[in-house]
């Protein structure tokens, strides 16, 4: 009954343009010579108008064509929240381990502020061992042992920079375009663009590990200034996957259905009353829900893997990992999610103590990525989903060739200070070029000399192999027109396939 | 094209349209297209311009040296050496030419399809005609439009008869009759009445008060009277001006504490239960501090710009946090007051608006002197003393007043002692040697370290009042002048203290400023041994009456008074003028390339500044109120409109500059907004009662096949409105229904339910804890706001997270609204708290439904939705029969104590369909 309402209106919809514009349309011709007394008594007459529903206003998440062709229907984002270090895992320099200890040339100093460091920092050489891999000859460090076999799937952006030196600003910048609250993240942007292939899942799921949530909080996955519905929906390891995802103790499937049934009879009647659009969309969203809660915890149930999974990815049912949240994005774009979030917390690796320690606690959190993230990579490859599904790495920031020396003193573990000059992230699948490294440090690895990629340059890249011209996305507020990239951003062809 | 339309509607539909109609369709034609037909500037040249040329001919782009934003710019020559226009002679105006090019490299707009022959003409009359600049309509102060006569309520006939109630009905009904719609009949009085409840005071009616309507013992008016005096008006209103405020409990950012803003929140919603007229609640809330003997609520009131968000990040700049305050703190004040979107001005001249690049900063510099720097404890604080210790302030006022000559030195040491302003943040120290700001904020030296201090303003004070913590014994601090060599002022032991101390170190007297070195030593520490951390200082004279016997005893409690630790709410304090603070333009809106210097100033645009204002927020304040600021009242109409019908006069809510939607009601507007300044003087609930009163407030909701066809969204409002209600109507109306709402008001915020794990923010130690007994009913106004992690059932109906000024919420339908009133466990315990009351009803089930429907809905239930109820009962009843384990978990999640019922199967069957009922599309929706 309802499907054929909503079908019904969905076809009047595309009949006829809406009653506003055809008013508009009507009268803005009424100076030229064409304009006669015809047109006139269409305008003042109800012709054949239509409600104006379009398959939005029943679904915010319906599917939509983008502007151009895309290469790659969704996304996974690994975002290693707290920034690990470049310099021990892709951006090798040797030459940084000639001044290892040495006091930090005072040019790396004039003008620049750095979160803890003070004074003058010895350099700090690489603390992990280097060699090139695959047919490419990226360099991957031994921290990353299972990654280091996959290097040619991915291309390296060597030389990314942003402007943000704190983990909230930073992720805030790197997720939303700009440092500070209030604007749409990068997910949402997609989900609100594309919309979604599954209507019992959320377009957008966010997944954390790490024990905490990031710094700059919800708002890295918020929807900023565009509905709300766009917004990334946090999937949990623990308690209920989706809030209020669970029936009611004492309550079962059958009843629930039962409970949905009788809402949407007594909305039906309501809308042939009314004749409110909204009530449909509100029926729709009733029984959107009535199969997310059938969906969502089937999704997120990761018992039923076949062994060997398990072991690809060493996973362990139960647990928040980092482990998991990779076999559950694979899962989830699987089912057709549009953007699935990882982040991933613990990477902030000043040295303070011995967890934070760049020889010891930040390997301990290599170890629990590697094998997980490499596992991601080839499970989608073998299922054919890695060439229609954009995987994105990296972290707010980078860190420093210095060692950290906080309130100028020397500490007792090595560490390196927050850095904006330079990091490495890569991308892979989906319209991204296999075993390409763009963009070179200097001898030290302190700033980009070549192939330097901006914040805004990632953002342009990702929504082009979505199909999306980054200049044309925009949604219009407070009585302007905002795009992701702000006002910067260049697709970064290099790594273009 | 959309301004155009505007145009059309308020000029050509209403009068053309109608001579159309009467006489011939030829004559129009030749009245339309007569060539002494003026051209408007506004309503015709400037949305051309708006739409096809300014993104490259104004504001940030000025392509060929040719920008349309400005007359100057305009009229001006450009990079050819020629101006783009010459008026009286379009054929001769490149401007002209450019447009009608056939060659596509030169033809404009450029890459573009071209515009249509209407639109150039429209811009060759202009020309032609002098080429007259214009102002958009907002910015020109409303005149009070005549009301339309009277000869429509006759030729709307007798069955709109009962549509006429106010002026207001004969502007609308002008306007629909304009397009050929009729109004709707008037609502049902059951749902009239809901409607009308949920819009005064958020919360449903009660039944008796819907019977007494129905059965005539009370009327429509004398409710709306009611509801205007009713406490809970202030806490239904003041969600509208908290999401305007930006008020939360915390304080942003990653670490995203807690800070208590809890009182401004009660200033709101008393604001709005006193009908404070909105000239007073703008200027309190704007300058309070700087008001002549402001009170504490007047000091509270200032709070609303203390809502900026603050950093504690380790490593942030405090600076850079103080100046995005600033800005926020600009740009807010513009969207607040003057719906007008200033945030594009920080970078650059407005884009579409006339407002220039430095009259951002003019307006930045009433902001930028307020003594607040991004500290961690949220400086300046309002202290908000106990009783005992405000009777010892007023004595010492009191002995003050009779031992010195000097008011000012009295009301300097009451500041002092209401905020302990002015105070010297110690991130301000410099040159640290073995030593360092600790956590990147606070004064800490090692032993045998130092730093500088410099240009402090010491003033002959004889006192240094410092506020630090030490943990170990042991330490001497020394201030010498300059450096090492330097004069000691002061040189004094830091004791170790219990937590945080202050204390009161005598120094010697110095003039002026001095560039304090800062020295410390202790033996017993380690070489790389913190001990202390200094928060700030302050340099106070001495108190007066020094020979009198008493001065011992009052300088003792003025000691105490100040060292006690009371709560306190972040306020504006003005800077003194010996740290006042010069205001430089921004180049690019980067805060660290500085360009020229301006002084407080509003764009030249809008009203002059009032003569005998002072150059201060203060004055600021009064500007924005002043009788010929064309923005502020017809912003206050347009919001109060939109919370009553779901949308603006103008749609553009947040914008009412010449990008804004043009409105068919603008002469409603500006009506409205003159009556609010002229004849409601500044209150707001007559204001609301006209718009409730109205005949258009009290049309049926009902959307005819028609109507839908021919104003789809109700812009023309042939009928009432219909539209979800809000995060906190929806939870509110839920508890109330089934009597478990609390009345309790006021207080600090409350943590009602909410699933674990809800809060992860990192370093940062605070947790959810569930408030005990009432609080967890109250309403949802008083729900604590954690800025990072917003209470979740909140966000998903559509609740910000009041991070920034937010004009209006979106209005979305998503599946997890769904999840949140079927499943989150406050709908469900609402469930069975009002199932549990109507069970007692002891009337037969189909009664029992209908009652529910009706406390619900406040309808007769129909047959049809009762069967649909009544099929849901007995599935329910069949599930949980037998099912004994099922009953009991169910119930569980019901309040504590339900007693006296006897057949818990039938209460949680009843309950089920309590739920559903709370899920319907009438109860969710303002009907």
């Amino acid at each position: 009954m309802i499907s054929k309402l909503v079908k019904e209106f969905q076809k009047r919809e595309v009949e006829s343009t809406t009653r506003r514009h055809f008013i508009r349309d009507c009268v803005s011709g009424m100076g030229t010579a064409a304009f006669g007394a015809m047109m006139l008594s269409s305008c003042g007459s109800s012709s054949s108008g239509s409600p104006q529903l379009s398959a939005r206003d029943l679904n915010p998440l319906a599917p939509q064509s983008p502007h151009f062709a895309p290469k790659a229907k969704r996304v996974i984002y690994l975002h290693m929240a707290g920034a690990p270090s470049q310099l021990e895992l892709f951006d090798y320099k040797p030459e940084l381990q000639k001044l290892h200890n040495q006091p930090c040339p005072e040019s790396f100093l004039e003008g620049k502020k750095f979160a803890f460091i003070r004074g003058v920092p010895n350099m700090l050489g690489p603390q992990a061992n280097f060699k090139q891999r695959g047919e490419s000859g990226a360099w991957v460090s031994d921290n990353l042992p299972h990654f280091a076999g996959l290097a040619d799937e991915v291309s390296f952006l060597k030389a990314v920079h942003t402007e943000q030196f704190n983990h909230g600003p930073a992720q805030l910048f790197m997720h939303t375009g700009n440092a500070r609250l209030g604007r749409p993240s990068v997910g949402s942007w997609v989900t609100y663009g594309l919309g979604s292939e599954n209507n019992n899942l959320p377009g957008f799921v966010v997944l954390t590990s790490g024990g905490k949530t990031p710094d700059a909080g919800k708002s890295v996955w918020g929807s900023g200034f565009l509905p709300s519905v766009y917004q990334g929906v946090q999937c949990r390891s623990k308690g209920d996957p989706v809030l209020y995802i669970q029936d009611p103790k004492g309550m079962d499937r059958s009843l629930k259905a039962n409970v949905i049934e009788a809402i949407n009879d007594v909305n039906q009647q309501e809308f042939m009353e009314y004749g409110d659009p909204e009530i449909l969309a509100r029926i729709n969203q009733y029984e959107m829900a009535y199969r997310m809660q059938i969906e969502v915890p089937e999704v997120m149930n990761i018992d039923d893997e076949p062994k060997y999974i398990h072991e690809l990815y060493g996973t362990e049912p139960g647990r928040e990992s980092f482990a998991n949240n990779c076999l559950l994005a694979r899962k989830l774009v699987e089912k057709g999610v549009r953007f699935v979030q990882l982040y991933d917390w613990g990477w902030d690796s000043h040295g303070t103590g011995q967890s934070t320690a760049i020889d010891y606690g930040f390997r301990n959190k290599c170890r629990e990525m590697d094998r997980p993230m490499s596992a991601l990579l080839l499970d989608l490859k073998q299922r054919g989903l890695l060439e229609e599904t954009l995987v994105v790495w990296g972290g707010e920031f980078g860190r420093t060739p210095m060692q950290e020396n906080r309130e100028g003193k020397k500490m007792a573990f090595l560490g390196r200070d927050h850095h904006t000059e330079a990091f490495t992230m890569w991308m892979a699948g989906g319209g991204i070029a296999k075993g390409v490294s763009h963009g070179q440090t200097d001898e030290v690895g302190y700033a980009g000399v070549e192939g330097r990629t901006s914040v805004h340059d990632i953002h342009a890249t990702i929504l082009h192999v979505l199909g999306y011209d980054h200049e044309r996305f925009t949604y219009n507020f407070q009585g302007r027109p905002f795009r992701l990239t702000d006002v910067g951003g260049n697709v970064i062809k290099k790594i273009l396939a | 094209m959309a301004s155009y339309w505007g145009r059309v509607q308020n000029q050509v539909m209403r009068i053309i349209y109608s001579i159309l109609l009467i006489f011939a369709v030829g004559l129009g034609y030749y009245f339309w297209t007569g060539q002494d037909n003026p051209v408007d500037y506004s309503t015709q040249v400037k949305p051309i311009i708006n739409k096809h040329c300014i993104s490259c001919h104004g504001g940030v782009k000025k392509n060929g040296g040719f920008s349309l934003l400005f007359q100057e710019e305009a009229m001006a020559d450009t990079k050819s050496g020629h101006p783009a226009i010459v008026p009286g002679d379009p054929e001769n105006s490149p401007m002209i030419q450019r447009l009608k090019e056939t060659d596509p490299e030169l033809r404009m707009p450029y890459q573009k399809p071209p515009l249509t022959k209407q639109e150039i003409r429209i811009l060759e009359d202009w020309i032609r005609q002098g080429a007259q600049w214009g102002e958009h309509w907002a910015y020109i102060p409303p005149i009070e439009p005549s009301v339309p006569d009277e000869i429509a309520e006759a030729r709307a006939g007798s069955a709109s008869s009962d549509f006429f109630v106010n002026e207001i009905d004969r502007f609308i009904y002008r306007d629909m009759e304009s397009v050929g719609l009729k109004p709707s009949p008037r609502a049902d009085t059951g749902r009239l009445v809901r409607r009308l409840y949920l819009d005064l005071i958020g919360l449903p009616p009660t039944t008796e008060v819907v019977d007494q309507i129905k059965n005539g013992s009370l009327s429509y008016e004398k409710v709306i009277d009611q509801l205007l005096d009713d406490p809970n008006f202030g806490e239904k209103w003041a969600s509208w001006w908290l999401d305007l405020a930006r008020y939360a409990d915390t304080k942003g950012y990653e670490k995203d504490q807690s800070r208590a803003m809890w009182r401004f929140r009660d200033y709101v919603i008393q604001s709005f239960n006193q009908d404070k007229p909105f000239d007073e609640f703008t200027i309190e809330q704007l300058a309070g501090d700087l008001m002549d003997n402001p009170t504490r609520e007047q000091l509270i009131a200032t709070a609303f710009h203390r809502n900026t968000m603050s950093n504690d990040e380790g490593g942030t700049d405090d600076e850079e946090y103080r100046i995005a305050s600033v800005i926020d703190r600009v740009n807010t004040t513009f969207e607040v007051w003057q719906s007008t979107t200033y945030a594009c001005v920080q970078c650059h001249a407005h884009t579409y608006d006339p407002f220039k690049h430095e009259e951002y900063y003019e307006v930045m510099a009433f902001f930028n002197n307020s003594r607040d720097e991004d500290t961690a404890d949220n400086e300046p604080l309002l202290r908000i003393y106990p009783d005992t210790i405000a009777a010892s302030i007023e004595e010492l006022k009191h002995w003050m007043i009779q031992n010195t000559n000097s008011p000012s030195r009295v009301e300097d040491e009451m500041q002092f002692i209401r905020t302990l302003e002015p105070k010297i943040h110690t991130h301000l120290c410099t040159d640290f040697v073995n030593g360092e700001l600790s956590d990147t904020k606070y004064l800490a030296l090692r032993h045998k370290g130092h730093c500088a201090l410099n240009n402090t303003y010491l003033n002959n004070a004889e006192t240094m009042v410092i506020s630090y913590s030490c943990w170990k014994e042991g330490g001497r601090m020394t201030i010498r002048e300059s450096n090492q060599e330097g004069k000691v002022i002061t040189s004094f032991p830091l004791k170790k203290t219990n937590g945080n101390a202050i204390e009161f170190i005598p120094i010697a007297p110095m003039q002026d400023s001095v560039d304090l070195f800062i020295e410390f030593t202790n033996p017993l520490l380690d070489a790389q041994e913190n001990s202390f951390r200094v928060y700030w200082f302050a340099f106070r004279p001495g108190l007066p009456g020094q020979s009198q016997p008493e001065f011992d005893k009052m300088n003792r409690k003025y000691r105490e008074i100040i060292q006690s630790k009371p709560e306190g709410v972040s306020v504006m304090v003005e800077n003194p003028p010996y740290m006042h603070r010069v205001t430089q333009v921004f180049e690019k809106g980067n805060w660290m390339v500085l360009g020229d210097t301006v002084l407080p100033d509003v764009p030249e645009v809008l009203n002059p500044f009032p003569e005998n204002a002072p150059r201060n927020r203060l004055g600021l304040a009064q500007w924005l109120v002043d009788e010929r600021n064309p923005l502020t009242a017809r912003t206050v109409v347009n919001r109060i409109w939109q919370q009553i019908f779901g949308q603006g006069l103008v749609t553009t809510v947040e914008d009412l500059g010449s990008q804004s939607e043009p409105s068919v009601h603008s002469e409603l507007l500006d009506w409205l907004a003159v009556r609010l300044m002229k004849t409601h003087d500044w209150h707001l609930k007559p204001l609301i009662r006209d718009i409730v009163r109205s005949g258009t407030y009290r049309q049926s909701s009902i959307i005819s096949e028609r109507k839908r066809e021919t104003d789809p969204q109700n812009l023309y409002y042939s009928r009432g409105p219909r539209f979800r209600l809000s995060a906190e109507q929806i939870r509110d109306q839920a508890l109330a229904v089934s009597g478990l709402l609390s009345d309790k008001q006021y207080g600090p915020s409350v943590m009602p339910p909410q699933p674990d794990g809800i809060w992860q923010t990192v370093y940062s130690g605070e947790s959810w804890r569930t408030s005990p007994g009432e609080d967890r009913y109250r309403r949802g106004i008083y729900t604590f706001i954690k800025r990072t992690s917003p209470y979740p059932s909140f966000v998903s109906f559509d609740a910000g997270s009041r991070e920034i000024c937010i004009t209006e919420r979106t209005r979305t339908n998503t599946p997890l609204q769904a999840l949140v009133t079927l499943n989150d466990p406050v709908y469900t315990e609402a469930a069975i708290a009002w199932a549990s009351r109507l069970i007692h009803e002891r009337a037969s089930l189909e009664a029992i439904l209908a009652q529910a429907y009706y406390e619900a809905t406040f309808r007769e239930i129909s047959l049809g939705k009762k069967e649909a109820l009544v099929k849901l009962y007995d599935e329910s009843l069949a599930h949980f029969e037998g099912n004994h384990t099922g009953v009991k978990e169910y119930l569980k999640i019901g309040p504590d104590g339900i007693t006296g019922v006897n057949n818990h199967i039938e209460l949680a069957a009843l309950s089920v369909v309590c739920s559903a009922i709370m899920n319907l599309d009438e109860f969710l929706t303002k009907t």
